[in-house]
């Protein structure tokens, strides 16, 4: 357990090491940068009521991941967030092959757009998203090469060229 | 080595450019209200079980002293000692004493510091079944100075002037040079000792200083119940000196010379 120093200081920072991880990953879901903040906060509202021990710092980052994951997903599932209709954020300030191909990942369905974000900008490997989505590591496999093949027909590319990401 | 769109596209996504210190910010405020809740939370348990204990302890007084009254708790003795229970019906005081000083119209009197007023709804005498009958010595008809007054009074005898309620009796002090009435019926002297002198007839004998002289009224022998049969041992025809004898006579000693009036023993000394 943390004393009020530590916890402050541990919430400080994992603010400053996995914030942006975290809203990315819940953009990655949400499609919307504002959503992704507050499931961020909520997250890290979570890590300070909670007060979890970690055994090292990849620990700390799957815990945060896992918990802003379910929580994105809490909100999709919302009634007042299907609701409201939220608005995907305009992307026309990134250039135009970054935003192509954030458009087309966007467009993927969840369950391939997750791991691949994981496995492209987090970097993790099929075995660390298995754990983290509590999935076996073929499904997993199978969701990254079916999503990698969408994304080919979407964004097109030479046939024995694997897709740029 | 082909570069990654994807991960320079996320890069580059616009994020809030204070995330990071507004996220602080609000997490210890979150956190601060959270501590005071806790404390407010801890405060109302407090007050809730200290509550919950008063109304236990006030269960088991109530249950321990059920005829005790409930609007005046047990645990207060100082307020239940002041606050007593009013006093229903009249208070009695007795008039007692000598009195001191009469008005003019005679119908109120001193007693100690009390002036006390004798009215028509004074009740005079007592009606008592044990009480003596009505008698002028008893209860006179008029008040004097150092006249004995006893009764008594219902009013507040600390406004000093009250109405009698009864007054039971009213007598005349005892005049030291008023002749004492004499005493009436006679008085028994016993007649006990060893002869010392027995008179020539024979009919008289001194025991101590007193000459008692025995005549045919004198009774002679016990004759209660218990007594032992006459015989001549015990009572002996003749009075002699040295014999004890026991008896009694009704006659004043104080003259030195009484008449027996029984004689039951008449005993020669033991060889």
């Amino acid at each position: 357990m943390y004393n009020s120093f530590e916890l402050n200081e541990s919430v400080r920072r994992a603010l400053g090491l996995y914030s942006q991880s975290l809203i990315k990953i819940a953009f990655a879901y949400l499609k919307n940068t504002a959503d992704a903040e507050e499931v961020a906060q909520d997250v890290f509202l979570a890590y300070l009521q909670k007060r979890p021990v970690f055994e090292n710092g990849e620990h700390e980052k799957a815990w945060l991941i896992r918990t802003t994951i379910n929580k994105s997903k809490n909100r999709l599932k919302a009634g007042w967030f299907r609701s409201r209709n939220p608005v995907p954020d305009d992307l026309s300030y990134l250039p135009k092959e970054e935003s192509d191909v954030l458009q087309a990942v966007l467009a993927l369905d969840k369950k391939y757009r997750i791991p691949i974000h994981l496995h492209y900008y987090e970097g993790y490997s099929i075995q660390e998203i298995a754990t983290i989505l509590e999935a076996k590591p073929a499904t997993v496999g199978t969701w990254l090469a079916r999503g990698r093949a969408l994304l080919k027909e979407k964004i097109g590319g030479m046939e024995d060229e694997e897709i740029c990401l | 080595m082909k570069k990654s769109v994807y991960k320079s596209a996320m890069s580059h996504l616009k994020t809030s450019e204070d995330f990071q210190e507004a996220t602080y910010t609000k997490l210890m405020n979150h956190k601060e209200r959270m501590n005071m809740e806790l404390t407010k939370k801890r405060k109302a348990m407090g007050w809730t079980a200290g509550l919950a204990a008063c109304a236990v302890l006030a269960a088991g007084i109530l249950a321990l002293n059920p005829s005790s009254p409930a609007t005046t708790p047990s645990s207060q003795p100082s307020a239940a000692a002041t606050a007593k229970p009013p006093i229903m019906g009249k208070v009695a005081v007795n008039i007692d004493g000598v009195i001191s000083e009469v008005s003019a119209d005679g119908k109120s009197f001193k007693v100690g510091d009390l002036w006390v007023e004798v009215t028509d709804q004074t009740k005079l005498g007592s009606s008592e079944p044990t009480a003596a009958k009505p008698s002028e010595e008893l209860l006179r008809k008029n008040f004097q100075v150092g006249d004995i007054v006893s009764g008594y009074t219902s009013q507040d005898v600390s406004t000093g002037r009250v109405t009698a309620d009864a007054i039971y009796n009213l007598i005349a002090p005892e005049k030291d040079g008023e002749a004492k009435p004499a005493v009436k019926g006679k008085a028994a002297v016993n007649i006990d000792g060893v002869i010392s002198e027995v008179s020539e007839d024979g009919k008289s004998f001194k025991v101590g200083d007193l000459w008692v002289t025995v005549t045919p009224e004198t009774k002679m022998g016990i004759d209660g119940p218990t007594a032992a049969e006459p015989s001549e041992e015990l009572l002996q025809k003749e009075f002699k000196v040295g014999n004890i004898v026991s008896g009694f006579t009704t006659d004043d000693v104080g003259t030195g010379k009484v008449n027996a009036t029984n004689i039951y023993n008449n005993m020669a000394p033991r060889q």
